[in-house]
């Protein structure tokens, strides 16, 4: 008789697809995994702790080491939570300043996942396409905030520098040119039979479990429930334009990996739109008082970051600095549905489908 | 050769072997180091970068560099490992990928051994090197490793099957296996080559011969985003040098047994092209069918385990099967 | 098959496609004005207000100053001043609140080398790095002390 064993296998926290220092603890009955047990905290830098030993000011950079590949976007959850509490109109130019760079980021970011994911299922090229396209992003916003990963751009009350001269027009000439670039990917990885087999009905789950675990972004609307909270519960100035929220029917990573594709088209519908209203002149700074002392309160502002609802709560004694802070970050709460999706599925499966969800382990730690 | 092969060994055939061996070997190796420096300057071209090129000029020594560094590196065995398997099993996946070149002719006279069995003889030894593979990862007491090995026995034995069955037409159309038999049935013009009435067993060979060699999109056996690198994950040094030869070899071999088999060998594709060299027209195929290889590698993401057996069993040994019945039918009709 | 045709055929057209790799080391990066890279400082402008010091996230600024040797004229001059680079994440915000412009960003960045020691850098060392200082450094914030503020 063959006496079977089961097989406990650490994937990570050094393996080639756990986007970093992210670790599973699978347990293997041949292939098949049996149990999953996902260990996080490798990255973890105490950024809520650290907050509170600093002014509002000094998070800000921070937050651009949180979700390493969205740092706008952290930037405004922050800075956006501060002017609430303390009340600061924000100039209109500084809005759109704001709202290009968080689409552009959005971009970035998911041509970032585009390409790792696809690297995860094993092709090579397309995560040097996409990192040819994400470059000219990243070159955008080195010229205007002077980095290329921790922009450190938003501040209190406005955004740190305007845009510099023929800006506007490079991010103008992109967005013709990342729409060609879609459907190049289009011809090179969405029609691939290989891809597709390894993608469609992997890792579905339907929309009352999504709800239940908290899932948000891509990882939620792929059932097919309508949440983007830049339509639901519009922030900045995004209640201005018109694009769609793209939805799935199957909640599975094919349709995941669709929306995600598609949602790098509405930003550039968005973008083509903010870029012509873009106000002439201006200032890029409100009158934010010097020392930001917060009045005392409470406030939870949440934004739609690539990844998810990431949200910023802040408990103001008022000081200038926070008595606690706590964000919540996509990236975390959509890891928790991973163990009960990986039961039954293949060891590759987990590769597909931990790329699926689309982690950034600095977000994740925090 | 094969003259020699046939009389009582003397200390001069014997000779003669081990020079014509040694050349061989030296020209394999020639060939593994530019085929991988080939499959990188084509991977980059492909991917908007420039490759290598930092290594002697246009970089055409950074293979050279890169083995180099494999034959000094420090030998490492796990201490968990089973010494003697682990030792063994690069050795035993090398040596019959370099054992089936034997058999292959390149033009009407340079041939080492023209086999009458010459397809037997390298599907049979090709076999073997899986063997190597399994030993490896399974001596290597790593769980990545096993799970590789594993993987690897389970592909060779799916597509050892139709791969064979895929050449059954050919040998039919031809009447023999002897290799150089089955080239010599193609000449006059490319309408003669067998991948034209075999188009079903070629396509099924191509498939069936990218998974022997375990290169993308079936590289299974060493996933490096999911089995970080498979069987050979244990292997640093020279050990795993073995293993990457032992790929590039197979490489070599399918893709001159392609051009052997369906491809028309040393055969011009017009008649009037006759003059030109037949060596040059083999060395032309066989660069298409090494680049093709490269081309599959930079553009396609890797197929799932339970896919892989799928297609295997479920698509190619039909379709191969479904070849032979094809060819027999057609070749009752029409040839005899 | 017909989706895998098409992908290779992407992959094949793009082999004579311009390469998008920079020849770094070889050829240097420009950066463009705005870069944030190691900071230049010049001890004349600075007025030892500490408000880099104290605007740091990270601590990584440390200075001191003296009275001025000049007995006609009032307040301090620098003394001394260091950067620690092991752990400064060059956030920019020490340049934004320097009321005179005293400590600003350059656009050299090549801070690597073989000791941690090397990366704590003085006074001297950053006066000296006077290369590629940055242009434009009155962003739209307010400037800390001085009430000018920059359209």
């Amino acid at each position: 008789m063959i006496r079977t064993e089961e097989l406990l296998l650490n994937v990570g926290p050094q393996h080639p697809s756990t986007h970093g220092v992210f670790r599973i603890v699978v347990k293997l009955d041949g292939e098949i995994i049996i149990e999953a047990d996902p260990v996080m905290g490798y990255l973890h830098r105490g950024t809520e702790k650290l907050a509170e030993e600093l002014t509002y000011t000094q998070i800000i950079p921070y937050t651009d080491r949180m979700d390493y590949v969205s740092a706008m976007t952290n930037n405004y959850v922050l800075v956006n939570a501060v002017e609430k509490l303390m009340q600061i109109e924000i100039p209109e130019r500084a809005q759109f300043l704001r709202l290009i760079v968080m689409e552009l980021q959005r971009i970035a970011s998911h041509l970032v996942w585009w390409g790792t994911y696809l690297l995860d299922i094993g092709a090579m090229s397309p995560f040097l396409f996409a990192f040819r396209d994400r470059e000219i992003i990243i070159n955008l916003f080195n010229e205007l905030c002077g980095a290329r990963l921790t922009y450190n751009y938003m501040r209190v009350g406005g955004v740190k520098w305007d845009a510099p001269d023929g800006w506007l027009d490079k991010v103008r000439d992109f967005l013709p040119y990342m729409r060609k670039k879609l459907d190049e990917y289009d011809t090179l990885v969405s029609g691939n039979e290989i891809f597709l087999a390894r993608i469609k009905g992997v890792g579905a789950y339907d929309a009352d479990t999504a709800i239940q675990y908290g899932l948000s972004g891509a990882n939620l609307r792929c059932t097919g429930v309508d949440w983007d909270l830049r339509k639901a519960q519009p922030y900045c100035i995004y209640d201005r334009f018109e694009f769609d929220v793209p939805l799935g029917r199957s909640g599975d990573c094919y349709d995941r990996y669709l929306i995600r594709l598609e949602e790098i088209r509405q930003s550039i519908r968005i973008l083509e739109q903010a870029l012509e209203q873009f106000p002439e002149g201006g200032e890029t700074m409100g009158k934010a008082p010097r020392v930001l002392r917060a009045p005392e309160g409470e406030i939870y502002s949440a934004i739609e970051s690539p990844r998810g609802e990431i949200g910023c709560y802040i408990v103001s004694r008022g000081k200038d600095k926070p008595y606690r802070l706590k964000f919540r970050r996509p990236s975390f709460v959509n890891l928790q549905i991973l163990p009960k999706l990986l039961v039954g599925e293949t060891m590759t499966n987990l590769i597909t489908i931990l790329g699926g969800i689309d982690i950034v382990v600095g977000e994740v730690d925090c | 050769m094969t003259d020699l092969l046939l009389e009582d060994l003397t200390w001069r055939s014997f000779s003669l072997f081990l020079l014509a061996g040694v050349l061989m070997l030296v020209l394999i190796l020639g060939f593994v180091t530019y085929a991988i420096y080939f499959e990188r300057k084509v991977i980059g071209w492909m991917q908007m970068r420039i490759g290598p090129n930092r290594t002697g000029p246009l970089g055409l020594l950074q293979s050279v560099a890169d083995v180099t560094k494999l034959l000094i590196k420090e030998d490492t065995i796990p201490k968990k490992a089973e010494r003697t398997l682990f030792i063994l099993a690069p050795v035993i996946t090398f040596i019959p990928s370099f054992m089936v070149l034997a058999t292959i002719p390149y033009t009407p006279s340079l041939h080492f051994a023209d086999l009458d069995v010459g397809i037997l003889y390298y599907v049979a030894l090709s076999g073997v090197s899986t063997i190597g593979i399994v030993l490896g990862g399974w001596a290597s007491n790593n769980k990545y490793a096993l799970l590789g090995g594993m993987r690897s026995a389970a592909q060779m034995i799916s597509y050892e099957i139709p791969f064979v069955i895929s050449v059954v037409g050919v040998i039919m159309l031809s009447g023999s296996m002897q290799l150089s038999t089955i080239v010599e049935n193609q000449g006059g013009g490319f309408w003669h080559w067998n991948f034209l009435p075999q188009i079903i067993g070629f396509v099924v060979f191509v498939i069936a011969g990218v998974s022997e060699l375990n290169r993308t999109p079936f590289d299974l056996p060493e996933a490096e985003s999911e089995l970080v690198a498979g069987y050979h994950v244990e292997y640093s040094g020279f050990r795993f040098a073995f293993f990457m030869l032992a790929e590039y070899v197979y490489v070599f071999a399918i893709a001159a047994l392609t051009t052997v088999l369906f491809l028309g060998g040393w055969h011009a594709p017009f008649p009037f092209l006759d003059f030109i060299p037949g060596i040059i027209w083999f060395l032309l195929k066989f660069a298409f069918n090494v680049f093709f290889l490269f081309w599959i590698r930079a553009t396609l993401p890797r197929v799932r385990v339970d896919q892989l057996m799928g297609l295997g069993w479920k698509v190619l040994l039909p379709l191969s099967l479904l070849n032979i019945f094809i060819t027999a039918v057609y070749y009752e009709l029409f040839i005899r | 098959m017909k989706g895998i045709f098409k992908g290779m055929g992407v992959t094949f057209k793009n082999m004579t496609s311009p390469k998008v790799t920079y020849a770094y080391p070889d050829v240097p990066l420009e950066m463009p004005d705005r870069f944030r890279g190691i900071q230049h400082f010049d001890p004349d402008k600075c007025i030892v207000c500490n408000l880099c010091a104290k605007v740091c996230p990270t601590d990584c600024i440390t200075l001191t100053g003296k009275p001025n040797p000049d007995p006609e004229k009032r307040g301090k001059v620098i003394d001394t001043y260091d950067i620690n680079f092991e752990i400064c994440i060059l956030c920019d915000l020490c340049t934004e609140v320097c009321p005179t412009e005293a400590i600003v960003m350059t656009n050299n960045f090549e801070l690597a080398s073989y000791s941690r020691d090397d990366l704590f850098k003085d006074k001297e060392w950053l006066t000296d790095n006077n290369t590629n200082v940055r242009q434009e450094n009155n962003s739209a914030m307010p400037k800390g002390g001085a009430k000018k503020s920059a359209e």
